[in-house]
C-alpha cells in the first residue's frame, strides 16, 4: 500500500478526515481537483453563527493539512478511477493536471499573474471580477502558487507549419502591445513581414470564430505587428548573440527555408554563411510581386537574419555542396528551391514569345521590364499558390491591353487565396476556368495562337481532392503577343547533385526524419527537396533543419525533432463556454481601388490601424486558455514556468477512501423568473459572501450595474431548494441561517441600509440558531413572509418585486430594493458516485452519496471501506460536516486495522 | 438597459481591449463607474467588470471618502 487512505476532495470535510487520520499515525493521500485546499469555506466571509471569519478558521486548516507530516497533498489532480483489488485494497488511478509551474521554484510572487494577457472570469470569485489564465486562486490559497490554465493548444497555433504562436500575438496586440507581440513571432520566424501579406493562413482554417461570423483575420495581424514594429524600428533591435559556438555552418540558397535555418542556427551562436546564386537575397520572395510583398518588407525581414551576424554572399552559385566541407564548414543546408520553369508537355513551347511564369516574373521585377503596351497576353495554367495569377496581374500593370489566363481546373482549384481571383478579375483579367491549351502555333508576326479545349469537370479522389478532367470540345482559339506558362517548376539538381542522391530525377533525397542526406554533415529542406510548398512550410522546413543540423553538431541523438505541443483544443468545447455570443463580424479585408492599382505597382491590400487590429483581436475566444505569448516566462523571477509541462498519470495503491468531494449550488440562472443573469444586480448568495468576504471582489458591497451602495437589498429565500419545479424538494438547512448572517454582516458593512428577507418560514434548528435570527430582527432586519413570483428591473437599475404577501393576507405586494440576493440552494455533487469501478458506489434518492446506515454507522457507504464525509452524503453546515468528517475518518482506520491484521 | 446582458465571459475577455480606454477616462482625475462609463460611452455594468479588473491588478484604487452613493476610482502611480 502506498497510502492507508485517500482522502478525495480538499474542502473542509476533506482536510478534517485527513488531519484527523494523520493525527491518528494514517498515512493519507488527499487529492484536489483545484490548485489549493480549502473548498467553498475559504470563500465564505464568516460562519454563522458565531460570526468568526472563515478565513481565520480554514486558513490554519489548510496549512496545518498541507504541511502535516502524515498528509501528502496533491493539489490539481483528479481522481480518474477507484477499483477494489481482492485483498481489500483500492487501486486508484490519479491524472495530476500541469501547473506549467514549477511548484519547487515558484514563489507566489504572482509576477506571472500580472503580466499575463488573458481575462478569464474569476471562478473563485465566483465571475464577477477577472483573473488571468496564470493565476494564484486568491491570496490565501495553500499552496500559494501559480498555475497556468491549459486546455490544450489553441488550433491556430497548432497549424502552424512554422511554429508561429497565432494566440499568442493575437493576444498581446488585443492588449496594446505591439513590440511584444512581434517579438513573439521573432521567437519563431525572421519574415513576419512576408508572412503578414502572402502566408496562405492555416491558423485562419481552423479559428474557432469562424463557427460564429467568420475567421479572426491572422494573417493581417501579424502584418500589422509587422509594419507597426518596422516603423518604430527599421533596424533590428537584436545583434548577434553574446554566446558563440565555434563550428561555421554553411547554407546553399537564400530562400524562406535556407534564411529561417540560417536564422535559428545564429540564433544558436554558430557562424553562419549564405550562398545565393542571385543578386539580392530571399529567393522565391524575389519573384513575389511587389503589389503583394513591397521589396523593402522583405529586404527588412532578411534585416532580421543578417542582424545576428549571418554573411549573405549573393553572386555566388554553389557547384557541389559536399565540397564546403573541404572549406571548413561543419554543416551544410541546401535549400537551393526550385528556380527554374519547367514546360508541360505541348507542342509549341519553344516558340519565340513563350516563356515560362518563373522568367516572366524575374524580368517584371528587373530594370528590363517586358513592354506590353496595347499587347496581348494569354497564361496558361496555376502554378503554385497562384502564381498564375501573379503573371496576370502583373501583366495588366505593365498596360496589356487583354490578359487571358487558362486553367483546367475551377475556381477553388486556382489559388488558395480566393481573394487574388477576385483581385485580379477586378484588374481586368479574363479567367477561362476548365480550359487548357492543346497547343501552340506561331502566326510569324510574333505573335502566338493558343488552340485551348474545354475540359470537363474531374471527380473527387478518395481523399476529396478533384481530378482532373478529361479534354471536351475544342474551345476559341486566342491569339497572344506572349504566352506566359504557369504549369511547373523544377530544382536545378544539375549543379546541385555532386554526391547527393535525387528522389525521382526531380529533388534532392533526404532522411525524412533528420533532413541529412546520404552525405553525413549535409542536410537538405525546403522546396527542393519537398516539391513545391508554401512560404511557411518552407520557413517551418528551414526551423526544423536548424534543429536538426544542431543536433548533429552537438553530438546528440539527431532525432525525433518535433516541435512538442498540446493536443488542439476542441473547437465545441470552446463554444460551449459561453451560453451566448455576440455577433461580431470581422474587419474589412481593405484594398486600393482597381482602377489605380492597374497603374502602379503599389501594395494592393491595406493595412490595419491600432484601432482596427486591437478589435480585431479582441473577437479571439482564447480557445487554449493559455494563449502561450511568453509574458509569464518573461516576467518570472524563479525561471518557474514551463509549458512543456504535460498531465501525468499516476496509480496508488491505498487501503480505504474517503469520498468528500462536497456540494454544488443551485445554479440561480434557472429560476429565469428572478432574472440572474439578465439583471446584473440580480446575485447569489455565494457572489454576495464573496463581496462579505476580506479578498472580496469589489472595494465593499457595490451594485455589479453600476458601482453604487446599495440602499436596500433584499433576499429570496428557498431559490432552488423545497422547489419541485427544479427538482429538488429537499430543505438545504443552510439558507435561512447564512442569509440571516450576511444580513447581519450588511448592516455593518452598509449601516444607512435597508434589509429585507423574503422567506416561506426560518428554519433555525440549530444550537444558537435562534438567538442568531432574533439578533438580526432586533437589528432592523426586515423579514417578509411572502414568496416571491418574479423580479423586474426597473429605472436606473432598481428591481422590483412581486410576491404574495402571507403575513398581510396574502395579497399581491410589491417592492423596489437596488439589490437582489438569491439565496440558492445546496446540490449534491454526482461526481464521485462515477469514480468507481468493481463495485458501486450507491447514491440516495435525492442523488447524494447513500449512508447505508445511516443511524447507527454514519458515513458508510455501499462499498465497504469507502466512507463519504460532509456534504457529499447531505446537505449540512460546517459544524456538521466537521462531526460527520470525524466519523468518516474513524470508520476508515478501522478498515485499515482489519486490512493490517 | 437591455433584457439579454452579454456573457460574462466575453465581459471579461474584453478587458485586455478595453482597460486602455478605462484608464484613458481616468487620466483626467478620479471618477465614478458611471462617469469612467459616461467617458467611454459604454454600458455601465460592463465598465463595472474593467474597473474592478484594473482595481485587483493594481492599476486603480478607490478613493477613501465616497462621493454620496458612489465611490470614486483613480489611476494608482507606478512607482519609478
Amino acid at each position: 500500500m502506498d497510502y492507508d487512505v485517500l482522502v478525495v476532495g480538499g474542502g473542509i470535510a476533506g482536510m478534517e478526515s485527513a488531519l484527523t487520520l494523520g493525527d491518528m499515525g494514517y498515512s493519507v493521500l488527499l487529492a484536489e481537483k483545484e490548485p489549493t485546499i480549502g473548498g467553498k469555506m475559504i470563500l465564505l466571509s464568516k460562519v454563522f453563527p458565531t460570526l468568526d471569519c472563515a478565513s481565520c478558521i480554514a486558513t490554519p486548516k489548510m496549512a496545518s493539512t498541507f504541511h502535516h507530516p502524515q498528509v501528502t497533498c496533491m493539489t490539481y489532480t483528479r481522481v480518474k478511477n477507484i477499483s477494489k483489488t481482492a485483498r481489500g485494497t483500492f487501486q486508484v488511478a490519479l491524472d495530476r493536471q500541469a501547473t506549467h509551474v514549477d511548484l519547487d521554484k515558484c514563489t507566489g510572487c504572482q509576477k506571472c499573474e500580472l503580466a499575463c494577457t488573458v481575462a478569464v472570469p474569476d471562478q473563485f470569485n465566483f465571475d464577477m471580477v477577472a483573473r488571468r489564465a496564470a493565476y494564484i486562486p486568491f491570496p490565501q490559497a495553500v499552496p500559494k502558487k501559480a498555475v497556468i490554465e491549459r486546455h490544450g493548444t489553441s488550433p491556430c497555433s497548432l497549424a502552424c507549419p512554422a511554429g508561429v504562436k497565432a494566440h499568442g500575438y493575437v493576444s498581446l496586440i488585443r492588449a496594446g502591445m505591439f513590440d511584444e507581440a512581434l517579438e513573439l513571432i521573432l521567437e519563431a520566424v525572421p519574415f513576419p513581414g512576408a508572412l503578414g501579406r502572402i502566408c496562405y493562413a492555416p491558423c485562419e482554417g481552423v479559428c474557432t470564430r469562424a463557427e460564429l461570423e467568420g475567421a479572426l483575420p491572422i494573417r493581417k495581424l501579424k502584418r500589422f505587428a509587422a509594419d507597426h514594429y518596422y516603423q518604430k524600428h527599421p533596424k533590428p533591435k537584436h545583434g548577434p548573440p553574446k554566446k558563440k559556438q565555434i563550428e561555421r555552418v554553411a547554407v546553399v540558397g537564400s530562400g524562406p527555408a535556407g534564411l529561417t535555418a540560417a536564422y535559428h542556427l545564429a540564433r544558436r551562436g554558430y557562424s553562419v554563411t549564405v550562398f545565393e546564386a542571385a543578386e539580392k537575397p530571399g529567393g522565391m520572395l524575389r519573384l513575389v510581386p511587389t503589389f503583394r510583398l513591397p521589396p523593402e518588407v522583405l529586404d527588412r525581414d532578411i534585416a532580421n537574419v543578417t542582424a545576428l551576424g549571418v554573411e549573405i554572399r549573393t553572386g555566388e552559385r554553389v557547384e557541389d555542396p559536399a565540397a564546403l566541407r573541404l572549406k571548413g564548414f561543419k554543416a551544410i543546408f541546401v535549400a537551393a528551391g526550385l528556380p527554374k520553369d519547367r514546360k508541360p508537355a505541348l507542342e509549341g513551347t519553344d516558340l519565340a514569345n513563350v516563356v515560362g511564369a518563373l522568367g516572366f516574373l524575374r524580368q517584371a521585377g528587373s530594370r528590363e521590364r517586358p513592354k506590353l503596351e496595347g499587347k496581348t497576353v494569354a497564361v496558361v495554367g496555376g502554378g503554385r499558390h497562384g502564381i498564375a495569377l501573379d503573371c496576370a496581374r502583373t501583366a495588366c500593370r505593365l498596360g496589356a491591353k487583354q490578359v487571358v489566363l487558362q486553367f483546367r481546373r475551377s475556381r477553388e482549384e486556382l489559388c488558395i487565396f480566393e481573394s487574388a481571383i477576385d483581385d485580379a478579375i477586378e484588374e481586368g483579367v479574363t479567367i477561362q476556368f476548365h480550359r487548357a491549351p492543346a497547343r501552340l502555333v506561331g502566326l510569324g508576326d510574333k505573335r502566338v495562337r493558343v488552340e485551348s479545349r474545354e475540359m470537363l469537370a474531374g471527380k473527387r479522389d478518395v481523399s476529396g481532392r478533384i481530378l482532373p478532367g478529361s479534354a471536351g470540345k475544342a474551345a476559341e482559339a486566342l491569339d497572344a503577343d506572349l504566352v506566359v506558362l504557369a504549369v511547373d517548376q523544377g530544382a536545378d539538381l544539375g549543379q546541385l547533385k555532386g554526391e547527393l542522391q535525387t528522389a525521382g530525377m526531380k529533388t534532392l533525397a533526404v532522411d525524412p526524419r533528420t533532413l541529412e542526406t546520404r552525405v553525413p554533415g549535409v542536410f537538405a529542406g525546403g522546396d527542393v527537396v519537398s516539391g513545391p510548398s508554401s512560404l511557411v512550410e518552407a520557413i517551418g522546413t528551414g526551423t526544423r533543419a536548424a534543429a536538426c543540423i544542431d543536433r548533429f553538431l552537438r553530438g546528440t541523438e539527431r532525432t525525433p525533432v518535433e516541435l512538442p505541443a498540446l493536443p488542439a483544443v476542441d473547437p465545441k468545447s470552446v463554444l460551449q463556454r459561453q451560453a451566448r455570443y455576440s455577433r461580431l463580424p470581422p474587419a474589412e479585408r481593405g484594398k486600393r481601388p482597381a482602377e489605380q492599382r492597374r497603374a502602379d505597382f503599389q501594395e494592393v491590400e491595406t493595412g490595419f490601424d491600432e484601432a482596427a487590429a486591437r478589435q480585431s483581436a479582441a473577437r479571439c475566444l482564447d480557445c487554449g486558455g493559455c494563449c502561450e505569448c511568453h509574458q509569464c516566462i518573461a516576467a518570472c523571477p524563479a525561471d518557474a514556468i514551463d509549458l512543456g509541462m504535460r498531465d501525468r498519470e499516476k496509480m496508488v495503491e491505498v487501503g480505504s477512501v474517503v469520498v468528500s468531494t462536497g456540494f454544488r449550488l443551485f445554479d440561480a440562472g434557472l429560476k429565469v423568473l428572478y432574472g440572474h443573469g439578465r439583471f446584473p444586480n440580480v446575485i447569489d448568495a455565494m457572489q454576495m459572501d464573496r463581496l462579505l468576504s476580506p479578498t472580496r471582489p469589489y472595494n465593499t458591497v457595490l451594485r455589479p450595474s453600476d458601482g453604487k451602495m446599495p440602499d436596500s437589498i433584499a433576499y429570496i429565500l428557498c431559490t432552488g431548494s423545497r422547489d419541485c419545479q427544479v427538482d429538488n424538494p429537499l430543505c438545504s438547512r443552510v439558507c435561512c441561517m447564512y442569509s440571516v448572517k450576511q444580513a447581519q454582516l450588511l448592516m455593518g458593512a452598509l449601516p444607512m441600509a435597508d434589509v429585507s428577507i423574503y422567506y416561506i418560514d426560518i428554519r433555525a434548528f440549530g444550537k444558537g440558531f435562534e438567538e442568531f435570527y432574533e439578533q438580526a430582527k432586533a437589528m432592523s432586519v426586515r423579514f417578509v413572509k411572502g414568496k416571491v413570483a418574479r423580479v423586474e428591473e426597473g429605472e436606473d437599475g432598481k428591481l422590483i418585486l412581486h410576491y404574495e404577501d402571507i403575513a398581510g393576507g396574502g395579497k399581491l405586494a410589491r417592492a423596489e430594493h437596488d439589490l437582489v440576493v438569491l439565496s440558492v440552494g445546496l446540490l449534491p455533487n454526482q461526481e464521485a458516485l462515477g469514480l468507481f469501478s468493481g463495485g458501486v458506489l450507491k447514491p440516495d434518492p435525492h442523488h447524494y452519496v447513500h449512508e447505508v446506515d445511516e443511524d447507527h454507522s454514519p458515513a458508510r457507504t455501499s462499498i465497504d471501506g469507502v466512507y463519504v464525509a460532509g456534504a457529499s452524503a447531505a446537505a449540512m453546515d460546517i459544524p456538521d460536516t466537521i462531526l460527520h468528517s470525524g466519523a468518516a475518518a474513524a470508520l476508515s482506520a478501522a478498515y485499515v486495522e482489519r486490512l493490517k491484521r | 438597459m437591455s433584457d439579454q446582458l452579454r456573457d460574462p465571459r466575453e465581459i471579461v475577455r474584453d478587458e485586455m481591449f478595453m482597460r486602455d480606454r478605462v484608464l484613458a477616462a481616468l487620466k483626467e482625475g478620479p471618477k465614478t463607474v458611471p462617469e469612467i462609463a459616461e467617458a467611454m460611452s459604454w454600458p455601465v455594468h460592463e465598465v463595472m467588470f474593467w474597473v474592478m479588473a484594473c482595481r485587483k491588478y493594481g492599476l486603480v484604487a478607490e478613493i477613501k471618502d465616497p462621493d454620496g452613493d458612489y465611490y470614486q476610482y483613480e489611476l494608482v502611480e507606478k512607482e519609478g
